[in-house]
C-alpha cells in the first residue's frame, strides 16, 4: 500500500530529515511511527501526501509511483489519502458539518449525498450534536473528531495521522486511538505518527521507530521503547 | 468542473464576501475610485474632441465693423460679400438690432441685459457659408476687405486655438489614464492579495484534502468579479450622472458642449468591464501564488 525505497529527504537548508528510508506498509495494515521529536514522522506524512519530494529514492502508494504524478493530478492522490494533523487544520469559518462536507465536494459528489453522508459520519465520530459549531467552539478532542470524519467521509483507502493526539488530553487521545483503530477495522491502510508511549503500547501494533531520519526498528505488535 | 459546482462556488463566494467584509469594501472602493477617475479621464476627452467637432461644423462667420464705419464703407462692403461664391446668406446686424439680441439673449438676468448701451455693440455681418472648410479662405477675403484678424469670428480662429490647448489635454490625459490603470490594477491586485494573504492557511487545508487548484481559485474569482462589478458599478452611476450634470451646466452657459459627445450606454458598460477585469485577473493572479502547495 506503502512503499519507501531506499528514500533520503534533505531540506534546503541542508537539514537531513530522512536517510535511506526503506519500508513497506501492506493493505489493512495499522502502524505506528514514533520517534522523538526532529526524528523525521512529519517529513514521511508530507512525503506520502505529495506535499514535498524525496531528495533521493522513490515512493509509492496505492500502487503508484508518486514521482510520476504529475502536478494536475496530486488532488487525485490526494483524494485516496485522509489525513489527520496535530492541529486539526480544519477551515475556521465553516461549522463541523461544511467542513466535512468540503472534503466531498472537492471530488465534485452531489449535493444529496454530501446531506446524506455528512451526519451520519458525524453522528459515527460522536458529533451528532455538533454538526453546526464552527471549530472554535470545539474543544480539542472534538475538533480532532471533525478532522477525523473530513479523512474519513470519502472511505479513502488510506488514512494517515500526524501526531493526532499531540494537543489532547490523555482521556480524550483514547477516544481518538478507539477511532482510528476501528476505522483500520473496516479495513483502511492506518499509518499514526506518534510519540505517546502509552498509547504505543497499550494498543500492540506495528511500530516503526525513526531516530534522527533513520529507521531503527521495525517490530510487529511491538511496543514504545526497545524491548528485552 | 461539474455543473453542479456552481452553486456550491456562489454560495462560497457570496460566504467569504460577507466575512471578509472589510477586504472586500475596500478592494471595491479601491475599484470605485480608480474606475471613476478612468471615467472622468474619457469623459474630458470625449468633451473636448466633441467641442471641436461641434466648432468645426459651425458654418457662420461674423465680421465686426469699426466702430467709425460709416454707413458708405458698410454698403460697399455688403454688396461686394453677397457677391463671394461660398456665401449662401448674408446678414446684416446694426448696433440697434446687437443691443436687442443682447436683450433677448440676458432676459432671464437683467443686471446683464441693462449693462451696455447701443454704442458698446458693434455692427456686424454675419455669412452662412456653403460649407465649414471654406471659412479660412472667406476670412482671408473678408481681411482683403479692410477687416482686421480681431475683427472676425470664425470657426477655424476657434480650431485653432482649441487644438493648441487639445492636444496637450489630450496627450496629459492619455498619460495620466495609462498611469492611473497600472496604479489601479496594483491596488486592487494588492487589496485582493491581502485578503487572499490572511486565508493562506484555509487555502493549504483546501489542497490537502485534495480540491484541485481550479476548485480552490473558482470562488476567490468570483468573489473578484462581484468586487470588481460592484465597485464598478458605483462608479460607473457617478461619472454618468456627473456627465450629465455637466452637460447642463455647460449649456446653460452656452458653452458648446453637447450631451452628444458621448454614448452614456456605452462609456457606463465600459467602465463596468474594466472594472470586472480587474477584479478578476487581480484574484486569479493573487491565488495562484498561494495554490503552490
Ligand atoms: N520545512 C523545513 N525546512 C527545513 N528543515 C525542516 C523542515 N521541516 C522539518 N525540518 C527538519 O527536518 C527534521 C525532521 O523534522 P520533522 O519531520 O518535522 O520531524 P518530526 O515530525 O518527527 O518532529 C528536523 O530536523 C527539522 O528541523
Ligand atoms: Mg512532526
Amino acid at each position: 500500500m506503502i512503499y519507501f525505497n531506499n528514500v533520503t529527504k534533505v531540506y534546503d537548508n541542508d537539514a537531513v530529515a530522512l536517510e535511506d528510508v526503506n519500508l513497506g506498509i501492506e493493505a489493512g495494515e495499522f502502524v505506528f511511527l514514533v520517534g522523538a521529536s526532529g526524528s523525521g514522522k512529519s517529513t514521511m506524512m508530507r512525503l506520502i501526501l505529495k506535499e514535498l519530494e524525496p531528495s533521493r529514492g522513490n515512493i509509492s502508494v496505492n500502487g503508484v509511483k508518486l514521482g510520476a504524478i504529475p502536478r494536475r493530478y496530486v488532488p487525485k492522490h490526494r483524494r485516496n489519502l485522509g489525513c489527520v494533523f496535530q492541529d486539526y487544520k480544519l477551515l475556521p469559518n465553516k461549522t463541523a458539518a461544511e467542513n466535512v462536507a468540503y472534503a466531498m465536494e472537492v471530488t465534485g459528489q452531489k449535493r444529496r449525498a454530501v446531506r446524506t453522508k455528512v451526519p451520519q459520519i458525524l453522528d459515527l465520530v460522536g458529533l451528532k450534536d455538533k454538526l453546526n459549531a464552527f471549530p472554535g467552539q470545539l474543544s480539542g478532542g472534538e475538533q480532532q473528531r471533525v478532522s477525523i470524519a473530513r479523512a474519513f467521509v470519502s472511505q479513502p483507502p488510506i488514512l494517515i495521522a500526524d501526531e493526532p493526539t499531540g494537543n489532547l488530553d490523555p482521556e480524550t487521545s483514547v477516544g481518538i486511538m478507539q477511532l482510528l483503530h476501528r476505522i483500520n477495522h473496516i479495513g483502511t491502510t492506518v499509518l499514526v505518527a506518534t510519540h505517546d508511549r502509552e498509547m504505543v503500547d497499550v494498543m500492540r501494533k506495528r511500530v516503526v521507530a525513526l531516530e534522527a531520519g533513520r529507521v531503527v526498528r521495525d517490530k510487529v505488535r511491538g511496543g514504545y521503547a526497545n524491548e528485552v | 468542473m461539474r455543473s453542479n459546482n456552481w452553486g456550491f462556488f456562489l454560495r462560497e463566494a457570496v460566504k467569504n464576501l460577507r466575512l471578509n467584509l472589510l477586504m472586500s469594501v475596500t478592494a471595491i472602493t479601491t475599484t470605485a475610485v480608480c474606475v471613476m477617475i478612468l471615467g472622468a479621464a474619457l469623459l474630458v476627452s470625449a468633451h473636448l474632441q466633441g467641442i471641436i467637432r461641434n466648432v468645426g461644423q459651425d458654418v457662420t462667420i461674423t465680421a465686426f465693423f469699426p466702430e467709425n464705419a460709416s454707413q458708405e464703407t458698410i454698403d460697399d462692403t455688403l454688396s461686394s460679400v453677397q457677391g463671394y461664391p461660398e456665401v449662401s446668406e448674408s446678414t446684416y446686424v446694426s448696433r440697434e438690432e446687437a443691443l436687442d439680441r443682447w436683450k433677448e439673449t440676458f432676459s432671464d438676468q437683467p443686471d446683464i441685459a441693462s449693462s451696455v448701451g447701443s454704442d458698446v455693440l458693434p455692427a456686424s455681418i454675419e455669412l452662412q457659408l456653403n460649407d465649414p472648410r471654406d471659412s479660412g479662405a472667406v476670412a482671408e477675403k473678408l481681411r482683403s476687405e479692410g477687416f482686421e484678424e480681431g475683427d472676425l469670428n470664425y470657426p477655424q480662429q476657434t480650431i485653432d486655438n482649441l487644438n493648441w490647448f487639445t492636444g496637450y489635454m489630450v496627450w496629459a490625459l492619455r498619460v495620466a489614464t495609462i498611469l492611473f490603470l497600472i496604479a489601479s490594477i496594483l491596488l486592487i491586485s494588492n487589496a485582493i492579495r491581502l485578503s487572499i494573504f490572511a486565508r493562506r492557511k484555509e487555502i493549504e487545508v483546501m489542497k490537502l484534502v485534495g480540491a484541485s487548484d481550479t476548485f480552490v481559485r473558482t470562488p476567490f474569482v468570483l468573489e473578484g468579479l462581484v468586487q470588481g462589478l460592484i465597485g464598478a458599478t458605483l462608479a460607473a452611476v457617478v461619472v454618468v450622472w456627473a456627465n450629465s450634470a455637466f452637460v447642463n451646466w455647460a449649456q446653460s452657459y452656452l458653452f458648446s458642449v453637447s450631451s452628444e459627445s458621448i454614448n452614456a450606454f456605452g462609456l457606463m458598460l465600459t467602465l463596468i468591464a474594466v472594472g470586472v477585469l480587474i477584479g478578476v485577473a487581480g484574484s486569479y493572479f493573487s491565488v495562484r501564488r498561494f495554490l503552490k502547495v
